[in-house]
C-alpha cells in the first residue's frame, strides 16, 4: 500500500523517465512473465528430457547407447503386431475405468461427509481413510492374499461358516474391486481439500428451503467441487493404467496381463532388456495420456465458474446429518474401511509377525519377531527405512515449495506456457514408475554435469519430484484456483506487484493447504516403489524399491516386516502434519 | 601407485623367507602367489569395492561383514536384481561412468553375454584350482554357489512317499492326479523371470521328456510366478499344492522354519545352476575387486556363504552345504550347469521366442 501512496504521478514524465524513477519495485508491466518462463521452461526440461529419451529410444532397434543401434521403426512393427498387445491393452482400459467407476463415486461420497458434514469421529476417519494409501499397491495386493486370498484367514473363516469360498481375488473383477476401493482416498484428497474451502451458506440455504442433505450434496455441493472431481478423474483414469503391484500379484499367476505387466515381461522375455519395445509402450501410454489432458482442458475452460472462496465468510459451517444419517454414513465407511483397510493392513501386520500361514496353520502357534530380528540385521535394509524418511520428510516439504512455484508459474496464467504446462504436468504420470526411473537413471548417468548427483538420494527426489508432480500440482493449483480473482486485483489495482500479491494474498489464503499437501506427498513418497529401482544404489536405497527388489527372490517375511514398518511410519507421519494442519486450520 | 616398486618390494619381501613379516604380507593366504601381498595392499588402498548383485542382502551379510573385518575394504553392495544389475553395467560402461566392480548374479546367461561383449575383465585367480572344472570360464567367470532346482510341497497335502521319485515319475505323478491338483500346481514364468527361462531351458536341452512335463503341467492348470519366493508363500498357505522348478537351495532353509512346507528333488536328475561372479572392465578399485572375488572363493568366504544357504562349490567346506553333500541330500542326481558358452544358446532372439511359444503351446494357453 505504500507504494500506491508514493505513485500520485503528478508530472507528466516518459515512459524511460518513469521506468527510471520508479524501478524494479513499480508495477509496471502487470505480468510476471519472467518468472513464468524461467519456472515452467525448467519444468519442461525436468519432464521432457526423460520423456524426450523414451521417445526417441523408441524408434531405435537397440539401447540407444549401444553401437548397434539403428533408427527404424521395427520395435513399433512388433509391438503393433502382437497379439498380447492388444490383449494387455484391453484388459488395462477395462480395469482403469472399472477402478474410476467404484473410486470417484466414493471417494466424492467420503469428501462430502468427513468435510461437510457433522459426522461423528471426524478427526480419527480422516486420518483412516486415507490408509490405503500409505501402502504401495504390490502390498496392499499382498495383504489381500494372506487376508481373503484362496486360503487367507478370512476365507477359510468363511468358508467354514457356508462351505465355499463365495470371492476370487485372482480374476479381473477381484482386480478392479481392490484397485478401486485402494483408490478412493486419491479421490477424497483431491475432492475433500477443495470442499473444506467451500463457503456453507450455500448448503445453508438449501438445506432451510428443506432440501434433504442427499439433495444439497447432489445440486449444490457436487457442481462446486465439479473441477476436483474431474481431476481426480482422470488422473485415476492414468493411474489404472499405470498400475503395477495389483496386476503382478493378482492378475499374473492367471495370465491375466496389462500394459505394465507387459512391459515387465519385456525386460526379460528376449534374455537383455528390450529397452526399445519397453519404449514403444510407453509412448503409446503418452498418446493415450494427451487426449485426456485434452479433454480435462476443455471441461474446466471457465475457471471462474468454480471459484468458491470469496473475500471474506469463507468459515465452514456443517451440516446436520442427523440420528439416522449418521448411521446410515458411519455403517458405509465402516464397511469400506473394512474392506479396504482392515482386510489388507490386517493380512500384512499377520504376515509380518507369522513365518507360515493358511490352511492348517495355526497362527498363534507361529508368532515370530524374527522376521524383523532378520530386518535389523541387514544395514542395507535399514538404510532404506531411514533414507525412505528423510526423503519424504524433508523432501517432501521441499517439493511441496517446488510445486507452489510452479502452481503460481501457472496461476491465472492464460499465454501458451500454461498450456505446456497442462501438457507436461500429466505426462509423467502416466509413464510406469519402471520407466521413468530408468529414463532418469540414463539423463542422471549420460548427462555430464549430472553424473556426481547420480549416487546420492538427490536423483532419486528429482525423479520423486516429477512423478509426484501430477498430485502436488493439482492439489494445489485446485487450492490456488479458489482464490477469487477480486481479491489478487485488489491488490494488484492498490500497486502491488504480482509478486507481492503472491506473498501477501494468495499465499497466506492457500497456507492451510500447503501442510495438507506436505502430508501427501509425504505419503506418495513413501509409498513409491517402482521409481527407484533404477535409480538406488548402495547408500540411496528405499524402502519400495528395496521391496521390489526382494521380490525377485521372493524374501516374503522382509518384504512383509518392511511394509508394515512403512505403514507405521507413515501413520505417525500423516498424524504429525494432521496436528499441524489443524493448527492452521483454526 | 608404482606397482612396479610395489612388486619388487613383494619380491623382496618374499625373499626373505619366513623371519621377514611384514605388516601386510601376513594377510596372504596359503598357497597365494607372493606377490598377492602388493595386491591386498593395492585394495587396502581403494578401501572399498562395490558390488552390483542380484543376491539378497541377508545371504550374504556374513561374508561382507568378514571380508571388511579382514581387510578393512568397505563394500558398497548394490541389490539391483539380475536386470537391474546387467542394464547399469551396460548403461554405465556406455557412459565411460563404471563404477561396478564385482557384478555377481544367478542369470548365467546374462553374466556370460557380458563377458562375450566385452565388459568383463580378465582375472586368474589363485582359488581357481580349489573349483571344479565346470565352475570356471576361461580365467574370467567364476562360479560360487551351487543351487538345485527342486520342488516344494504343502505337507498337509501330500506326504513324502506320494510324490515322484524319479523326473518321469513326475510326469506321471502329474497326470495322475489331475484332479486334485487341478490349480494347484505352480511354476516359474520363463517369459517373465530370467532363473525361470534358464530352469525350464536347461530341462528342454538335457530332457527330451521336458515337454511331456510342461504338457502335464498344463493339463493340471498350472499357474504361473515370477519368484521362487512367490511360489512358496502360495504353497505354505495351501492355495497351491506343489511348485515346480523352483530355487532348490532356499527352500533347503524355508523348510527349516515353515512347518508346513516340504522340499524334494528327483533322485535321477537335479539341475543346478551357479551365482557367477566377474570383474568388470575398467573397475574403479581392480584390485579391492580382485581380493573380493578370491576371498568369495576362499574356504572361508564359501564358508561364510554356505551358512548363509547358498551351497558351497568346494567339497572341503564343511559349513552348510558342499557340492558334495548337497549331492546326498538331493538323492544322488545332481548335474550343474556348467559354466561355458552353452547357457547363451537361448540368447539368440529366434530360438528363443521359439522356446516360450512352444512352452505356451504345451500349457495350452
Amino acid at each position: 500500500m505504500s507504494t500506491h501512496a508514493q505513485a500520485p504521478a503528478a508530472l507528466p514524465m516518459t515512459k524511460a523517465a518513469a521506468e527510471k524513477k520508479y524501478p524494479a519495485k513499480m508495477p509496471r508491466h502487470g505480468n510476471a512473465s519472467v518468472y513464468r518462463t524461467v519456472v515452467i521452461g525448467l519444468l519442461a526440461i525436468a519432464v521432457l528430457a526423460p520423456v524426450g529419451l523414451i521417445i526417441y529410444q523408441s524408434f531405435l532397434s537397440a539401447a540407444f547407447f549401444s553401437p548397434r543401434a539403428k533408427f527404424g521403426l521395427d520395435a513399433y512393427r512388433y509391438v503393433f503386431t502382437d497379439r498380447n498387445f492388444y490383449k494387455a491393452l484391453g484388459t488395462t482400459a477395462v480395469f482403469s475405468f472399472g477402478m474410476v467407476a467404484i473410486a470417484v463415486p466414493l471417494g466424492g461420497l467420503l469428501a462430502f461427509l468427513i468435510t461437510r458434514t457433522d459426522i461423528k469421529g471426524k478427526r480419527l476417519l480422516e486420518i483412516l481413510v486415507l490408509v490405503p494409501m500409505f501402502i504401495s499397491s504390490i502390498v496392499l495386493a499382498f495383504g489381500y492374499t494372506v487376508s481373503v486370498g484362496p486360503t487367507g484367514f478370512v476365507s477359510l473363516f468363511i468358508r467354514g461358516l457356508i462351505g465355499f469360498v463365495p470371492w476370487n481375488i485372482y480374476s479381473l473383477p477381484g482386480m478392479i474391486l481392490i484397485a478401486g476401493l485402494s483408490h478412493v482416498p486419491h479421490v477424497y484428497l483431491y475432492v475433500s481439500s477443495s470442499m473444506r474451502n467451500l463457503p456453507s451458506d450455500l448448503e445453508e440455504a438449501a438445506r432451510t428451503t428443506g432440501a434433504s442433505i442427499w439433495q444439497v450434496s447432489r445440486d449444490v455441493t457436487l457442481p462446486m467441487v465439479l473441477p476436483s472431481l474431474i481431476f481426480a478423474a482422470s488422473l485415476n483414469i492414468l493411474l489404472g493404467f499405470e498400475t503395477f503391484g495389483i496386476p503382478l500379484v493378482l492378475g499374473d499367476p492367471n495370465g491375466i496381463m496389462v500394459l505394465t505387466t507387459y512391459i515387465y515381461k519385456l525386460t526379460t522375455l528376449f534374455g537383455t532388456p528390450t529397452y526399445q519395445l519397453m519404449a514403444v509402450v510407453a509412448v503409446v501410454l503418452i498418446l493415450i495420456t494427451l487426449p485426456l489432458v485434452w479433454a480435462q482442458r476443455k471441461l474446466l475452460k471457465n475457471a471462474r465458474k468454480y471459484v468458491a472462496m470469496g473475500g471474506k465468510g469463507a468459515r465452514v459451517a456443517t451440516l446436520k446429518l442427523g440420528r439416522g444419517g449418521q448411521v446410515i454414513a458411519l455403517s458405509i465407511i465402516g464397511f469400506w474401511l473394512f474392506v479396504s483397510v482392515v482386510l489388507p493392513i490386517g493380512g500384512i501386520t499377520v504376515r509380518a509377525f507369522v513365518d507360515a500361514w493358511g490352511e492348517g496353520v495355526n497362527l498363534f502357534a507361529q508368532l515370530t519377531f524374527a522376521n524383523f530380528d532378520h530386518l535389523l540385521e541387514v544395514p542395507s535394509l535399514v538404510r532404506g527405512i531411514i533414507n525412505t524418511v528423510i526423503l519424504s520428510v524433508v523432501g517432501g516439504a521441499v517439493a511441496v515449495g517446488i510445486y507452489l512455484m510452479v502452481g503460481l508459474a501457472g496461476h491465472r496464467n492464460w499465454g501458451a506456457s500454461n498450456t505446456l504446462l497442462d501438457y507436461i504436468v500429466l505426462l509423467p504420470r502416466a509413464l510406469p514408475g519402471l520407466v521413468i526411473g530408468l529414463a532418469f537413471f540414463w539423463v542422471f548417468l549420460f548427462v555430464p554435469l549430472l553424473t556426481p548427483l547420480r549416487p546420492t538420494l538427490i536423483s532419486i527426489f528429482v525423479a520423486y519430484v516429477v512423478v509426484g508432480l501430477s498430485y502436488g500440482l493439482r492439489l494445489l493449483q485446485g487450492t490456488l484456483l479458489q482464490v477469487a480473482p477480486e481479491l489478487e486485483e485488489s491488490a494488484r489495482t492498490t500497486g502491488a506487484t504480482i509478486g507481492r500479491t503472491w506473498k501477501d494474498v494468495v499465499i497466506p489464503i492457500v497456507r492451510p493447504g500447503l501442510a495438507g499437501a506436505w502430508a501427501l506427498i509425504m505419503i506418495i513418497f513413501l509409498r513409491e516403489y517402482a521409481t527407484g529401482v533404477y535409480l538406488m544404489g548402495a547408500g540411496t536405497e528405499v524402502i519400495g524399491s528395496l521391496m521390489v527388489s526382494l521380490l525377485q527372490t521372493g524374501a516374503m517375511n522382509t518384504i512383509a516386516a518392511l511394509s508394515l514398518i512403512s505403514v507405521v511410519l507413515t501413520g505417525a507421519g500423516l498424524a504429525l502434519a494432521l496436528r499441524l494442519g489443524a493448527k492452521i486450520h483454526d | 601407485m608404482n606397482t612396479k616398486t610395489v612388486r619388487s618390494l613383494a619380491a623382496a619381501t618374499a625373499l626373505l623367507g619366513f623371519s621377514a613379516v611384514s605388516a601386510w604380507a601376513q594377510d596372504v593366504p596359503a598357497g597365494y602367489p607372493a606377490d598377492y601381498a602388493a595386491i591386498i595392499e593395492a585394495a587396502k588402498k581403494e578401501g572399498t569395492v562395490s558390488i552390483y548383485t542380484s543376491t539378497d542382502a541377508a545371504q550374504s551379510q556374513k561374508l561382507q561383514d568378514a571380508f571388511t573385518a579382514k581387510y578393512g575394504i568397505k563394500i558398497a553392495y548394490n541389490d539391483l536384481g539380475t536386470n537391474g544389475a546387467y542394464n547399469q553395467v551396460i548403461s554405465e560402461a556406455a557412459a565411460s561412468q563404471v563404477t561396478a566392480d564385482v557384478v555377481w548374479s544367478s542369470a548365467m546367461d546374462l553374466q556370460m553375454t557380458l563377458v562375450q561383449d566385452g565388459y568383463a575383465e580378465e582375472y586368474a585367480s589363485p582359488e581357481a584350482a580349489n573349483l571344479p572344472a565346470w565352475a570356471t570360464y576361461k580365467n574370467i567367470l567364476y562360479g560360487t554357489t551351487v543351487e538345485p532346482i527342486g520342488m516344494i510341497y504343502n505337507t498337509k497335502a501330500l506326504t513324502e512317499d506320494k510324490l515322484p521319485k524319479t523326473y518321469a515319475d513326475l510326469i506321471t505323478f502329474l497326470k495322475d492326479n489331475k484332479g486334485e491338483l487341478q490349480g494347484k500346481v505352480a511354476t516359474f514364468d520363463p517369459e517373465k523371470s530370467g532363473s525361470g527361462f534358464l530352469n525350464h531351458s536347461n530341462d528342454a536341452k538335457n530332457r527330451p521328456d521336458f515337454w511331456d512335463l510342461a504338457k502335464a503341467m498344463g493339463d493340471d492348470g498350472v499357474k504361473i510366478y515370477s519368484s521362487s519366493g512367490g511360489m512358496k508363500e502360495t504353497v505354505v498357505s495351501g492355495e497351491n499344492v506343489i511348485a515346480i522348478n523352483i530355487i532348490g537351495s532356499y527352500a533347503l532353509d524355508w523348510i527349516k522354519e515353515s512347518p508346513n512346507l516340504g522340499v524334494h528333488f528327483a533322485t535321477d536328475y537335479t539341475p543346478a545352476f551357479s551365482r557367477l561372479a566377474l570383474v568388470t572392465k575398467g573397475a574403479p578399485h581392480p584390485n579391492a575387486a580382485k581380493v573380493f572375488v578370491d576371498f568369495m572363493l576362499s574356504k572361508e568366504g564359501q564358508s561364510l556363504l554356505a551358512e548363509g544357504g547358498l551351497p558351497s562349490v568346494r567339497e572341503d567346506v564343511s559349513a552348510g552345504l558342499n557340492i558334495k553333500t548337497l549331492n546326498e541330500r538331493v538323492g544322488g542326481g545332481l548335474k550343474p550347469i556348467a559354466v561355458d558358452e552353452g547357457v547363451l544358446e537361448y540368447m539368440d532372439q529366434m530360438k528363443r521366442v521359439q522356446f516360450l511359444n512352444d512352452w505356451k503351446a504345451a500349457l495350452g494357453r
